[in-house]
């Protein structure tokens, strides 16, 4: 395999990540998930820099992709957090739900809302303190969050 | 050395002090001790009137011991230099003239302007000091019993004493920009205390209103400074010498009475009024400056036309009326015009102005304090008036007539001080009154008011063992020999200078009138400014007899008649405390005295002083002769033997006489004459000759009546309805003096002032507003509205946009999507 077709697989690979990564982005209203699919344009990004400096034998692409694994980290860790707060403050993840945030005398777009979750599916996590041994839930037939993701 | 240097920062460091730390510990630290204000003012002008009196005494010394070679006596004391811009004068050297006299020898080449705090002592600056700090002294222990309990008591001594600390430094300043800040530094303090009590509308609208116009006065000043600058090449009274001392170094020195260029002096500065007198500038620059100048004083002295802020600075305190706007700030303008006499005498054009600016205000101001009420605007017209007799000395332009202003500017002090505090006295008793209509009587109620008072008019109508006497006739005296001496000079110059000068007037076409001792002539003749003063002569003789009417007017409506007094003196009207009315008592002494004891010109013969000078006969006049602006140059030249005019005085004695007679006719029992005089001088005879009643009476006349049904008889009725519409005509014609009458009759024009405030109002004040609300409108709309309109394009656009804003989210992805997208796009075909 020559450096060319390396460089084309590669680069359908990190095209074919962007492109499911921004219909994702577009089409869900999950929060988590359109976070999800903005990493995965953000990885499709990523790997074609690394196949075109891999190519040129340059290292400036790579190393760059080490800043955007970096900021990506960190843009995670702020991100989740604040869909963490979006969800506390409206207790769902629908994204139609902010649109009350628009600009006054604009008419509801979405005006289908998500199907209503049942009552017996709500589990939420347990979240253990900080520096306590997790204990293992008593109730071994109870299901747990786990069982169900 | 000597003490003059230390006396003379003494002088005004004392009331400053004073005014700082009262500023700093009255309202706060020391609030519990309620008189430490009054204390501290009182002591640090004691000091100040201990240490003038001592550089008095250091002048004299100095005039007893000067060199005959150099009559005058000046101490320079620079404390330190406070501007100092190298080479910023340039002038060519003066070219060659034709007449050396017309076109004075500026010294070409460049200049420094360096200014230099300097602080002089001479015999002006002397007598000032001490008639200053006395009344302040005074007017201090006056306003201790007479600000008792007033809020603001602390406030009042400390403005008091920031003012006495800038007078003293105006009146010792040897430079005339140190001058004008000081000038600026009074008025500002008179602003203050004209509005002291902020709280009254009346009170706070007369403050500005004495600053607005000062400004006016001030702005003169400022310009005049200006071309003094630009002629002389120097704000300095006196000559200054740089000299080269022996160990190399570069050192500035002040020199006293420079005459000569000293050895070594590598640049000598003559001072603008210390310089040679063939130096001056005459004609149309030398009128400017002093126009300018005069200009200033006017504003400062309340002469006409700007002396609409004087009366109703009544506004103030009694005591601050007694200080500042009788007695010391209001003679900044004569002290000033004294000052700069040097200038003056090169333009005796200027000198006719101000003789007429001071006779026209005299006689101006004592018609309108004829009709007044309020006993302390009457006591501020004459002020006017008096400081008018000042111009009207210092405009005769001689000796004689200088020295008589200031004479009379230190009696006038004394006795006007007396007269406010004593009608400050009455306003304490009565309980802020101070209409003379609602009070009256008060003789036995106020016994010491009552005779100090009496003291006090005396002196101001010029009777003669009193202080006013004297140099009230000095000042006539002086005017009137100016006259004689102008229409004689003028006689025995075509005589005499015709034969002798006849080559130089044939050479410069006889435009010219030179005398020697006279300034240069160039607007008029001597003969017409003789016959100005003959005019001026008589307008103060009228004003010397109007003057007594309306003192002694005021002082029988206040002290004589039905005793009357009203209901805010709270049934306990008295006399006021002995704080008060000791400083009453001192200077009624003072009032008495200062005249005879200072003038000996009825008892001796002309004598001569040492140096071969002519003695005028008056101490005071004798002691100011040494101060260099007034001991050398032309104005020495018209010094004569001091003779006291006998005639003079007979005549303005006798007028002023007849004017106490003449108001005790009217106000002295009851006051019908009065009525009938004032009703007179309303043209009521006017009026009631024309209205219906008279017209009635008329018609039934007998002749009237026989003439009417004679002319039926003849068939000539056409003939009678004629004469009828004639006379309608006439009344018509009649009837527009009338109205007229309503406001112009003799009375009503002295009652309102003479409409000045009015006329301001209309031509001044009005437009001014007109303009300004012009510029609001325009400031409003026009620059406003341009700022808005470029505000408003972000929120027009914001509105357009608004419609996008419609929160989903997805949309907002899609959009920028497609933005991207089509980014690409157009670069992809269209990018290279």
């Amino acid at each position: 395999m020559n450096e060319r077709e390396l460089l084309d697989g590669y680069l359908l690979l990190g095209g074919l990540l962007f492109a499911i990564g921004l219909v994702g982005f577009l089409v869900r209203r999950n929060l988590i998930v359109m976070f999800l699919c903005a990493e995965m344009m953000l990885q499709g990004v990523a790997v074609s820099l690394v196949a075109w400096s891999r190519f040129r034998h340059n290292w400036d692409g790579q190393s760059m992709v080490l800043f955007i694994i970096a900021i990506a980290a960190c843009e995670a860790a702020v991100g989740l957090a604040l869909i963490l707060a979006l969800f506390q403050r409206s207790r769902t993840l629908d994204v139609a739900y902010w649109q009350d945030l628009r600009e006054p005398g604009q008419s509801r777009r979405v005006d289908r809302g998500v199907p209503e979750e049942r009552r017996e599916e709500r589990i939420w996590p347990r979240l253990t303190p900080a520096g306590v041994m997790p204990r293992e839930d008593q109730d071994k037939n109870k299901e747990t969050h786990r069982a169900r993701v | 050395m000597d003490r003059i240097g230390p006396l003379l920062v003494v002088i005004p460091a004392a009331p400053l002090i004073s005014a700082v730390a009262i500023a700093l510990l009255a309202p706060r630290l020391l609030r519990g001790i309620r008189e430490f204000p009054a204390f501290l003012t009182i002591a640090a002008f004691g000091v100040s009137l201990i240490a003038s009196l001592l550089l008095l005494r250091e002048v004299t010394y100095h005039h007893d011991h000067v060199g005959p070679g150099s009559p005058s006596f000046e101490r320079v004391v620079r404390l330190w230099t406070w501007a100092d811009a190298r080479d910023a004068y340039w002038q060519r050297p003066a070219l060659p003239s034709d007449d050396p006299r017309a076109e004075s020898p500026i010294e070409g080449g460049s200049r420094d302007f360096t200014i230099d705090i300097a602080l002089r002592a001479d015999a002006l600056t002397a007598t000032m000091l001490v008639m200053v700090t006395f009344i302040s002294t005074l007017v201090a222990v006056f306003g201790m019993g007479y600000m008792q309990g007033d809020r603001g008591f602390w406030r009042f001594f400390a403005y008091v004493s920031l003012f006495v600390f800038s007078m003293t430094m105006l009146v010792s300043a040897s430079n005339f920009l140190l001058l004008f800040v000081f000038w600026e530094a009074v008025g500002l303090c008179s602003y203050l205390l004209i509005g002291f009590w902020y709280g009254k509308p009346s009170a706070a609208s007369a403050g500005k209103k004495a600053f607005l116009v000062n400004r006016v006065g001030d702005f003169g000043f400022a310009l005049g400074l200006f071309l003094i600058w630009t002629t002389y090449g120097t704000l300095d009274f006196h000559s200054s010498a740089r000299v080269r001392s022996d160990d190399g170094g570069s050192e500035r020195r002040i020199l006293d009475s420079l005459t000569t260029v000293p050895a070594g002096a590598t640049g000598v500065a003559w001072g603008v009024l210390s310089r040679d007198a063939e130096s001056y500038r005459h004609g149309a620059i030398g009128l400017a400056i002093c126009l300018l100048l005069l200009v200033g004083a006017c504003g400062k002295s309340a002469q006409f036309p700007l002396h609409v802020w004087l009366p109703d600075a009544m506004e103030g305190p009694t005591p601050v009326s007694a200080l500042i706007h009788a007695a010391t700030m209001v003679t900044a303008g004569i002290y000033m015009i004294a000052r700069c006499t040097p200038l003056f005498t090169a333009s005796p054009e200027a000198q006719v102005v101000v003789a007429c600016v001071g006779g026209f205000t005299a006689l101006l101001a004592a018609l309108i304090a004829l009709t007044q009420f309020d006993l302390k605007r009457v006591l501020a017209y004459s002020t006017v008036s008096q400081l008018g007799y000042m111009f009207l000395a210092l405009g005769a332009g001689t000796f004689a007539g200088v020295t008589s202003g200031m004479f009379h500017l230190f009696t006038h002090a004394f006795f006007k001080a007396l007269l406010f505090l004593g009608s400050g006295s009455v306003m304490h008793a009565m309980g802020n009154v101070i209409d003379m209509r609602r009070f009256g009587g008060l003789r036995k109620v106020m016994p010491i008011t009552h005779w100090t008072f009496l003291i006090g008019c005396l002196a101001l109508a010029g009777l003669p063992p009193f202080a006013g006497f004297w140099s009230k006739d000095a000042i006539l005296g002086a005017v009137h020999d100016r006259a004689h001496a102008l229409s004689g000079a003028h006689a025995a110059h075509d005589a005499t200078n015709l034969a002798a000068h006849g080559r130089e007037r044939a050479d410069d076409g006889g435009t010219r009138v030179v005398e020697p001792g006279e300034g240069v002539w160039t607007l008029w003749t001597p003969e017409q400014a003789a016959g100005v003063y003959q005019w001026l002569y008589c307008a103060a003789l009228l004003t010397a007899g109007l003057t007594a009417l309306y003192t002694f007017r005021a002082f029988f409506m206040t002290f004589y008649g039905a005793r009357q007094i009203p209901p805010e003196a709270g049934g306990h009207a008295h006399e006021s405390p002995a704080v008060m009315t000791a400083p009453l008592v001192v200077l009624a002494v003072c009032a008495v005295s200062v005249g005879w004891f200072l003038d000996h010109s009825y008892q001796s013969d002309p004598s001569y002083l040492p140096g071969g000078r002519a003695s005028s006969g008056n101490v005071l006049g004798d002691f100011l002769g040494y101060a260099p602006q007034l001991a050398g140059g032309a104005i020495a030249a018209t010094r004569t033997p001091g003779r006291f005019h006998f005639d003079v005085a007979a005549i303005s004695a006798l007028i002023a006489l007849g004017g106490i007679a003449f108001a005790a006719f009217l106000y002295l029992e009851d006051r019908r004459e009065a009525d009938m005089a004032s009703a007179f001088l309303r043209f009521h005879w006017y009026r009631r000759m024309l209205d219906a009643d008279s017209i009635a009476r008329i018609r039934r006349w007998k002749s009237v009546d026989a003439v009417n049904r004679w002319a039926d008889r003849l068939r000539l009725g056409w003939l009678a309805r004629i004469v009828g519409r004639g006379v309608l005509v006439v009344v018509w014609v009649v009837t527009v003096p009338l109205i007229l009458t309503q406001f112009a009759s003799p009375y009503r024009l002295s009652q309102d002032k003479f409409y000045f405030d009015e006329i301001y109002d209309w031509t001044m004040v009005r437009p001014l507003r007109w303009i300004a609300d012009l510029c609001a409108a325009l400031d409003r709309w026009v620059i406003d509205g341009t700022v808005n309109m470029v505000g408003r394009i972000p929120v027009v656009t914001g509105n357009l946009m608004r419609s996008l804003h419609i929160g989903l989210l997805p949309f907002y992805a899609v959009s920028m999507a497609l933005g991207v997208l089509v980014l690409v796009l157009a670069r992809t075909l269209w990018g290279s």
